[in-house]
């Protein structure tokens, strides 16, 4: 998944001269939390609501007028990705350096931005619960093919896969599918008898 | 005294004999009602139209329904849920689910006329069908286009969904409508199928607080199942004030359901009817719409049903499966089924972790209530 398909465009900017109260009022009016800055045309910071509260709190010794310009408060220079960085690359420096959002530059162009939320939206969509879904649960063994043949598993009984997760732990490879079927049980009941080790749905203790 | 709506036609609605929504449990449940003596004289609805499809679904989607049904395969298909291990294609389906349809708008129908005042259908319940795709095991949501038709005459609607899964289709039909109230128990999303039904579900817009969801634990038991229901519902329904109940009386939250985890008993299940009627005396003079849904143990759910029907229709309920009715389904029944409509008592080993189970669903359902009084208030 890359940050073109996550990103959302057009983006708003603010303009560097433009004053911190005409900031504000585009922010409130929008519903946004963070403003691009640029400077004729040229990305040069971002303004984010956190920025603004901050500087202009009565709780600072010098709180700015709101006549102050849009640069003085802004964070700059800014970090931004590139729209074909994957989205697990853009969650990294996002999380590393503890911030909300990054505006996408293709070339000097600005073309979007991504932020926390659409973060958020790409993991529902990795882990398939935007749609009708059961959870299964597999240890797989960690060794080549076994992925394979849990998929080829599936794929023989007709069951659609809308995501698949793997991640190790120290016994074995956990694997979380989200699958288009209403009947898991009876499925994992089939992967216990073709020896896969379900994790869930577990056995009922009175089942036979 | 209910009506009851049912007709052979029901049958059709079939994915074939692998698939677990099968009509045969029909046949077992009508089967066991006459054989404990109960004639039974339905009323033979007729089958919703396509417009009264349409005030549900998406032209597309019927149309995709209809041409499917007139055989060949679409690669479309898929993009509309149908044709998948849930919801296979079987020729004459359109039909097929226009009946279970009618039968449920049928009983809106009775109920808006002032003709009856309590009503079970023998069939639908397809909570999980989308405005614009079928899905587990669902083609045309009944339960909607019967409530909608209700909207219309004015009602405000409170519906009820006690089956093991969450009523994602019905919810989302009416979540910003301010004049249906959707209550849903079922097993916790975070497992189960379709995986949603989350306390923080709670309507949109001036619907807010009117979409209300009851998560549970898996191998959650009756008691605290009971205790959920006892601690949300009733407040919902004094709160609304609804002018009718739909109610979705699936039965697989049974202990022995194939599907899933949730532990009640038919002992479980006639307290929740008799619970229910009460409540429906209380808050809409005795109006309730009763459809059946999920279910899928055989000797299950014709016991569980039969208990709802003898409850709907205040009728004794016996203790001895009738001999008859047990060698004439034995093959279906397997060898799970005594000799009693009610489950042994205890039904099952005992379950670890009980402690825990419930205190976890206690605490989801404190959430829950804190969360809603401030759009009830």
């Amino acid at each position: 998944m890359l940050v073109k398909e996550m990103m959302r465009r057009p983006v708003t900017v603010v303009s560097a001269e433009a004053t911190i109260g005409e900031a504000y009022q585009l922010l409130q009016d929008r519903g946004f939390r963070h403003l691009p800055v640029v400077d004729r045309g040229r990305l040069v910071g971002v303004l984010t609501d956190r920025d603004l509260r901050l500087a202009t709190s009565s709780l600072c010794q010098h709180p700015r007028p709101a006549g102050d310009p849009v640069s003085a408060v802004m964070s700059s220079p800014p970090l931004t990705a590139d729209p074909l960085d994957p989205v697990e690359d853009a969650a990294r420096i996002m999380r590393e350096h503890k911030i909300g959002c990054l505006p996408v530059v293709d070339g000097m162009e600005l073309v979007g931005i991504l932020t926390g939320m659409d973060l958020l939206d790409a993991l529902m969509i990795l882990t398939g619960v935007t749609k009708p879904s059961s959870r299964l649960e597999v240890a797989l063994a960690d060794r080549p093919g076994e992925l394979a043949r849990l998929t080829a598993f599936l794929a023989e009984r007709h069951v659609n896969i809308h995501s698949i997760l793997t991640y190790p732990s120290p016994e074995a490879v956990r694997t979380v599918l989200r699958v288009d079927s209403n009947q898991i049980r009876p499925l994992a009941d089939e992967l216990r008898q073709a020896e896969f080790e379900v994790l869930w749905p577990i056995q009922k203790p009175w089942q036979h | 005294m209910a009506a009851l709506i049912y007709r052979p036609e029901y049958a059709g609605y079939d994915f074939g004999p692998e698939h677990p929504f099968t009509p045969a449990r029909l046949a077992m449940l009508l089967d066991l009602i006459h054989t404990l003596g109960h004639a039974t004289s339905p009323i033979a609805a007729p089958p919703a139209t396509r417009e009264e499809i349409l005030t549900i679904h998406d032209e597309a989607y019927v149309a995709m329904v209809e041409a499917l049904d007139h055989g060949g395969s679409r690669p479309e298909a898929e993009q509309f849920g149908l044709g998948t291990p849930d919801n296979p294609i079987f020729p004459g389906m359109d039909l097929a689910a226009r009946w279970l349809v009618g039968g449920t708008l049928h009983g809106a129908r009775l109920l808006m006329e002032g003709a009856e005042t309590r009503v079970l259908q023998l069939g639908g319940g397809l909570h999980h069908a989308q405005k614009n795709r079928a899905a587990g095991f669902c083609m045309y949501n009944d339960l909607a286009v019967a409530i909608r038709a209700m909207v219309r005459h004015g009602w405000r609607v409170a519906y009820l969904d006690i089956d093991l899964h969450h009523g994602d289709g019905v919810q989302s039909l009416f979540y910003d409508s301010d004049q249906v109230l959707t209550i849903s128990l079922h097993e916790t999303g975070h497992y189960l199928y379709p995986g949603t039904g989350h306390i923080q579900e709670l309507g949109a817009g001036t619907a807010r607080g009117l979409s209300v969801n009851i998560p549970l634990e898996p191998f959650t038991e009756s008691e605290s199942y009971l205790e959920a229901f006892d601690a949300v519902v009733p407040r919902a329904l004094e709160w609304f004030s609804p002018h009718v109940l739909v109610v979705q009386a699936g039965a697989d939250a049974h202990f022995a359901d194939p599907l899933g985890d949730l532990a009640l008993t038919t002992q479980a299940f006639q307290a929740l009817y008799g619970r229910i009627l009460d409540l429906a005396a209380d808050h809409t003079q005795g109006r309730a719409l009763f459809t059946l849904g999920g279910g899928y143990e055989a000797q299950v759910v014709a016991r569980v049903w039969t208990i709802l029907y003898l409850t709907l229709m205040d009728l004794p309920i016996p203790e001895r499966l009738p001999d008859a009715w047990l060698d004439r389904w034995r093959d279906l029944l397997g060898p799970e089924v005594g000799r009693t409509l009610h489950d042994p008592v205890p039904a099952y080993p005992e379950l670890p972790g009980r402690e825990e189970r419930n205190r976890r669903n206690g605490d989801v359902v404190a959430r829950l209530v804190d969360s809603l009084f401030r759009y009830w208030m």
